[in-house]
């Protein structure tokens, strides 16, 4: 008993990776069937691996289809979006967090409230605005409306990130004489910047994602992200070609595969430090 | 709380200092205060205000009917239905979250080979758009060369191929079940994390008093799993409920209205039925249902908030 058996870890490891290639699998066929020559799918018994690794659908999905200018809008919205909510969260948590005046506790409830409201209640409103507005069908239509959520997502998210922090090196830095604005921008900014890089990627994320206010808010070609963009390329196929609806799911996922690769401590410890910590 | 000391001078310098922070503090607040009236504030009111108009989409144009959408919300029976629907979907996909949520987070919690890509593999389906998750999985589902058939098929599981999103009950079995596969993840960040803060000398303890791996599942780990829990079911209920994409793209509702829960049913509400008004009378339904959630998060935060400071 005291002894653990040697093969108890080969063993473990065995049952936990099947366990999470069942979960990535659909993930996997993904990538498979991008790569497939169109013949290959059709095929009874279908392969499971590709005879033959072909990139074809990926050159007909940047040459042949609207992808690529989905993609762009796509990466305009998200981007502007991320810089939109940053520059105004930081403050505005910094605000919530360490400054004492009437009304900062209901705010926060009231910050929280919105960050879990449907976003089904705003879309109608907003519509109708927009339309009145004439900005409807427009990238900048759809960065006022993902600013809706990702607003107080990132002010929850920034505000548990800056409660956590201690405040003694402020402090230090009133003592030596600097004023609140000099301590937020020499001591808070950069003790903090792990947790708005954290806020950056998730609004990023959320941004990149969001489906819902794209199809009520956008229905033109010119300013459609890759989310409503993709799905229109099914919708109006004759016949839906898998391989390349594939290959773009694939292409529309790189921006998280990156930051996945990359920055993906930031996204554990932005997730811990949310409300779901115990 | 602690923060208030910081606003409070030491210094003794008086009332001054006191009136400059707070001045700060509010210039700081105040672009996400503007932010927030116009892009938040005004929808919400309007879309209230909203809720007594019958309004017709294309034109936009609409007239004053009082509390007539709010009648119907309660006795046409449509919002009823599909507010059943909705709780199927709801408490479904979540006890899938949570039971493969929780399971996973203990297996890999684990000690076992490669164990830290494991752990970012398993969050990839979070990550990854609705879009994404729902063509790969109307791919897996086609009906005639989808792989799912054809395992079902070749193993002689199924005679013929199966209808899965297009007839009833496998749509409503469907959606669960992807809703599971896309949302679990999310438990299981927020239950490993948990996992990993339970102090080992409880295990030892119990072990020494002969408990078996089963017992110390039920009488540790779930116990110190409660609070957390409690935070996932209350924010996964809400954000399951007001699911729109997944449902939407996978069965659109349908067959018939077999899967329209409520966000799809304001949808069609107001882009089909061209009821924008009624549309918004059953948006702030939903609203009004999930604000008992959303309340009992909101209290649950402040409490521990004032636990821990």
């Amino acid at each position: 008993m005291n002894r653990p058996s040697p093969w108890k870890r080969p063993l473990v490891s065995l049952i936990v990776w099947s366990m999470v290639l069942v979960v990535v699998f659909p993930l996997m066929w993904m990538i498979l069937t991008s790569v497939k020559p169109q013949t290959e799918l059709f095929r009874i018994p279908p392969s499971f691996w590709p005879r033959e690794i072909t990139l074809e659908h990926y050159f007909t999905l940047f040459t042949d289809t609207p992808f690529l200018k989905y993609l762009s809008n796509s990466v305009i919205i998200a981007v502007s979006t991320t810089i939109l909510v940053i520059v105004v969260a930081v403050p505005g948590a910094y605000s919530l967090t360490r400054f004492a005046y009437p009304g900062r506790e209901r705010l926060a409830i009231l910050v929280l409230f919105t960050y879990l409201l449907p976003s089904v209640v705003l879309v109608l409103p907003l519509y109708l605005a927009m339309v009145k507005a004439g900005i409807a069908n427009s990238l900048l239509s759809l960065v006022i409306a993902y600013t809706t959520f990702a607003l107080p997502y990132a002010l929850w998210f920034l505000r548990s990130f800056m409660a956590s922090m201690p405040e003694e090196l402020e402090w230090a830095a009133l003592v030596d004489g600097a004023s609140r604005m000099g301590a937020f921008v020499d001591v808070v900014l950069p003790e903090t910047l792990p947790g708005i890089i954290s806020t950056a990627l998730f609004t990023f994320i959320l941004a990149w994602n969001e489906y819902f206010y794209a199809l009520v808010l956008v229905n033109t070609d010119e300013a459609r992200p890759v989310t409503t963009g993709v799905i229109t390329m099914l919708v109006s196929s004759f016949n839906i070609e898998w391989s390349l609806l594939m290959a773009a799911a694939v292409a529309m996922s790189v921006p998280l595969i990156i930051i996945f690769v990359f920055l993906q401590g930031y996204l554990v410890k932005g997730f811990a430090a949310t409300g779901v910590k115990g | 709380m602690t923060t208030v000391a910081l606003g409070t001078p030491r210094t003794g310098l008086g009332m001054s200092l006191q009136r400059q922070y707070a001045l700060i503090g509010a210039l700081l607040i105040a672009p996400t205060l503007l932010i927030f009236v116009l892009v938040i504030g005004y929808p919400f009111v309007y879309a209230v205000y909203l809720s007594f108009f019958s309004i017709y989409t294309p034109t936009l144009k609409g007239e004053w009917v009082g509390t007539d959408n709010y009648r119907v919300l309660l006795t046409s029976g449509e919002f009823w239905a599909s507010f059943a629907t909705t709780t199927v979907w709801t408490v479904g996909t979540l006890t899938l979250q949570i039971v493969f949520g929780v399971a996973m987070a203990l297996v890999l919690n684990l000690n076992f080979y490669f164990r830290s890509l494991a752990r970012s593999l398993v969050l990839f389906p979070y990550f990854v758009s609705t879009v994404v998750a729902v063509l790969v999985w109307r791919w897996i589902f086609n009906d005639v060369y989808g792989i799912l058939n054809l395992a079902l098929v070749v193993s002689g599981l199924s005679e013929r191929p199966l209808d899965w999103l297009g007839s009833m009950p496998n749509a409503m079995v469907s959606i669960i079940l992807v809703g599971a596969w896309k949302y679990f993840p999310f438990v299981v960040i927020a239950v490993l994390s948990r996992l990993q803060t339970i102090p080992n000398e409880l295990y030892e303890a119990a072990r020494i008093d002969g408990a078996g791996p089963w017992s110390r599942f039920w009488d540790i780990t779930l116990p110190q799993l409660g609070d957390v829990l409690v935070v996932v079911v209350l924010l996964r209920t809400i954000w399951d409920f007001k699911e729109f994409d997944l449902i939407y793209l996978l069965t659109g509702g349908g067959p018939v209205t077999s899967t329209e829960t409520l966000p799809l049913l304001v949808y069609n509400q107001a882009f089909g039925m061209n009821a924008m008004g009624r549309a918004s009378t059953y948006a702030i339904g939903i609203m009004l249902v999930l604000l008992t959630f959303m309340i009992l998060y909101l209290n649950r935060m402040r409490r521990q908030r004032s636990a821990t400071s």
